[in-house]
């Protein structure tokens, strides 16, 4: 059955997490061009002078990234379930409605965690190419709350379109702005490091929260 | 104990009132159609019956389990057609199977693939790309291959052609043969019920329902001609159930006998004087007891 699960939420995301896919690589590399750019026309001493002096961060261009790609990973995944009510084919599913929510979202969130992962790897690997592994490693805790933002982008979509009540997507949404805001507060180097266990905590309930739209939708299809 | 039980149950959408105290049962091993006419609340009760309306008084219980919680277990032995056909559009012909089969103990893919494969197309061909009539067949399709033991089937006949619809009753007919189905459905192709069910429920405006045999309804159920030149036509009442002075000869229904009918009318319409019975498909018997409009 899981099996059958993954294939149906694997058919709908495809071409959106292919094509997710493909961005994040372009990013990547444009980042890696654009630090090599800087390095061939500046002095080594003053791309360090902006980066731990000025503490000015060299690699804002993911930083949206994530958070664009949680959520058309939701848009993809859900809104063809929502389109001519499909969902209720799923609920009508001889399967636990509870476990069946869970395991598209995690289905979701883990292809999305994937991309997250390629964006640290990434980012890791070419900050280590002109940096020591120390910055390298700063520049990841950097990015984590941009990779989180990642994962409320893809709960508050997910949220907002199992939603059957006007209203409420309407919360969904304002809370998942609020907190993406929270996550691009930064300006400089590891400024959430002390916060992120926090931001990750309250960033995890939004994975049983699906399970109340999905309730609701049950009930008033 | 029946299939399907639904006790006093009442339904609104805001101040529109759909049901009131609506009761009827279905008979396990029986196939039973719900008919009326658009806007009766036929699609509504469907929902109410798999849960996907919480309804706002009475009692809804579909193999003895109540509608409002359906097991798993009691889910697996449903086979359930939605309104409008609807699938997964996004997937291919072979895609939808291999995603339904492991749902169900007793799938069976040679039915599935029997049905499908009369419309000559590759199992590649996606879902989104077939006519709303293809479409139906696969979901036909599906539906046959979980060989459940109740099928609800709301408007199963929605854009089949009239082909397909005989072979859809053919199949319905080798899977009742198996025994202990029950089918529960509803559509708007009147003159296909005449040779498939046993017992008809009429769901009128209001939430009214009259739920009898099929073979009943035909026998008690009458339609007179009659004339009306210069008095009042008679109109529908405890009696009579509707009159037609729109076609060029007046027609009246009802369940009455000839003679309590003529006793009726000159007692209330001494001008009218009742002409021959007449015989009638099931279809002219269906919009003679809902009214044409």
């Amino acid at each position: 059955m899981l099996h059958a699960i993954m294939l149906k939420e694997w058919l709908k995301i495809r071409w959106v997490w292919t094509a997710a896919l493909l961005v994040h690589l372009a990013m990547l590399v444009y980042l890696l061009l654009a630090l090599r750019h800087q390095f061939q026309i500046e002095h080594s001493e003053m791309i360090w002078y902006w980066a731990f002096e000025l503490r000015r961060l060299l690699y804002t261009q993911i930083q949206f990234l994530p958070a664009l790609t949680g959520a058309l990973l939701a848009v993809a995944q859900f809104g063809p379930e929502m389109l001519g009510g499909r969902l209720r084919l799923s609920l009508h599913l001889p399967l636990r409605g509870d476990l069946m929510v869970w395991s598209w979202v995690c289905f979701g969130a883990l292809m999305g965690a994937l991309l997250a992962l390629l964006d640290a790897a990434g980012l890791y690997w070419i900050v280590s190419l002109w940096f020591p592994h120390e910055a390298a490693i700063s520049a990841v805790l950097t990015a984590l709350p941009w990779l989180l933002g990642g994962w409320v982008a893809y709960f508050a979509v997910t949220l907002a379109l199992l939603e059957p009540a006007r209203a409420r997507r309407l919360v969904y949404v304002g809370v998942g702005v609020a907190f993406l805001a929270l996550l691009y507060q930064q300006r400089g180097y590891q400024e959430y490091d002390r916060i992120m266990p926090g931001l990750v905590g309250a960033a995890l309930l939004l994975l049983p929260a699906v399970i109340l739209p999905a309730h609701r939708y049950r009930r008033r299809s | 104990m029946p299939a399907i039980e639904v006790d006093q149950l009442s339904h609104r959408y805001g101040n529109q009132i759909i049901y009131q105290d609506l009761s009827l049962r279905v008979p396990e091993g029986r196939v039973v159609a719900l008919l009326g006419k658009n806007g009766v609340g036929k699609t509504t009760l469907i929902r109410l019956l798999m849960g996907f309306l919480h309804p706002s008084g009475g009692r809804c219980r579909v193999l003895g389990e109540d509608s409002h919680a359906l097991s798993s277990k009691t889910r697996a032995r449903i086979g359930l057609l939605f309104e409008g056909h609807l699938s997964y559009d996004f997937m291919t012909i072979a895609q939808i199977e291999r995603f339904y089969r492991p749902f169900y103990r007793h799938w069976r893919h040679d039915i599935y693939y029997d049905l499908v494969d009369r419309l000559e197309l590759p199992h590649s061909h996606k879902i989104a790309n077939m006519s709303c009539g293809q479409r139906s067949q696969v979901v036909l399709g599906l539906i046959f291959a979980q060989d459940p033991e109740l099928m609800i089937l709301d408007d199963y006949s929605m854009g089949l052609d009239a082909g397909y619809r005989r072979l859809f009753l053919d199949y319905l007919e080798r899977y009742l043969s198996r025994g202990g189905k029950t089918v529960f459905l509803t559509s708007h192709v009147v003159q296909d019920m005449e040779s498939l069910v046993d017992e008809v429920i009429f769901l009128l405006r209001g939430g009214a329902v009259l739920q009898l045999p099929l073979a009943d309804f035909q026998r008690d159920f009458r339609c007179f001609d009659f004339a009306y030149s210069d008095a009042t036509p008679p109109a529908a009442d405890a009696l009579i159930s509707t009159v037609d002075t729109l076609g060029s000869q007046p027609r009246l229904y009802t369940f009455a006998e000839r003679d309590a009918l003529e006793a009726h009318l000159a007692a209330h319409w001494p001008g009218v004087t009742l002409g021959q019975q007449q015989a009638m498909t099931l279809e002219d018997a269906f919009i003679g007891l809902t009214g044409k409009y």
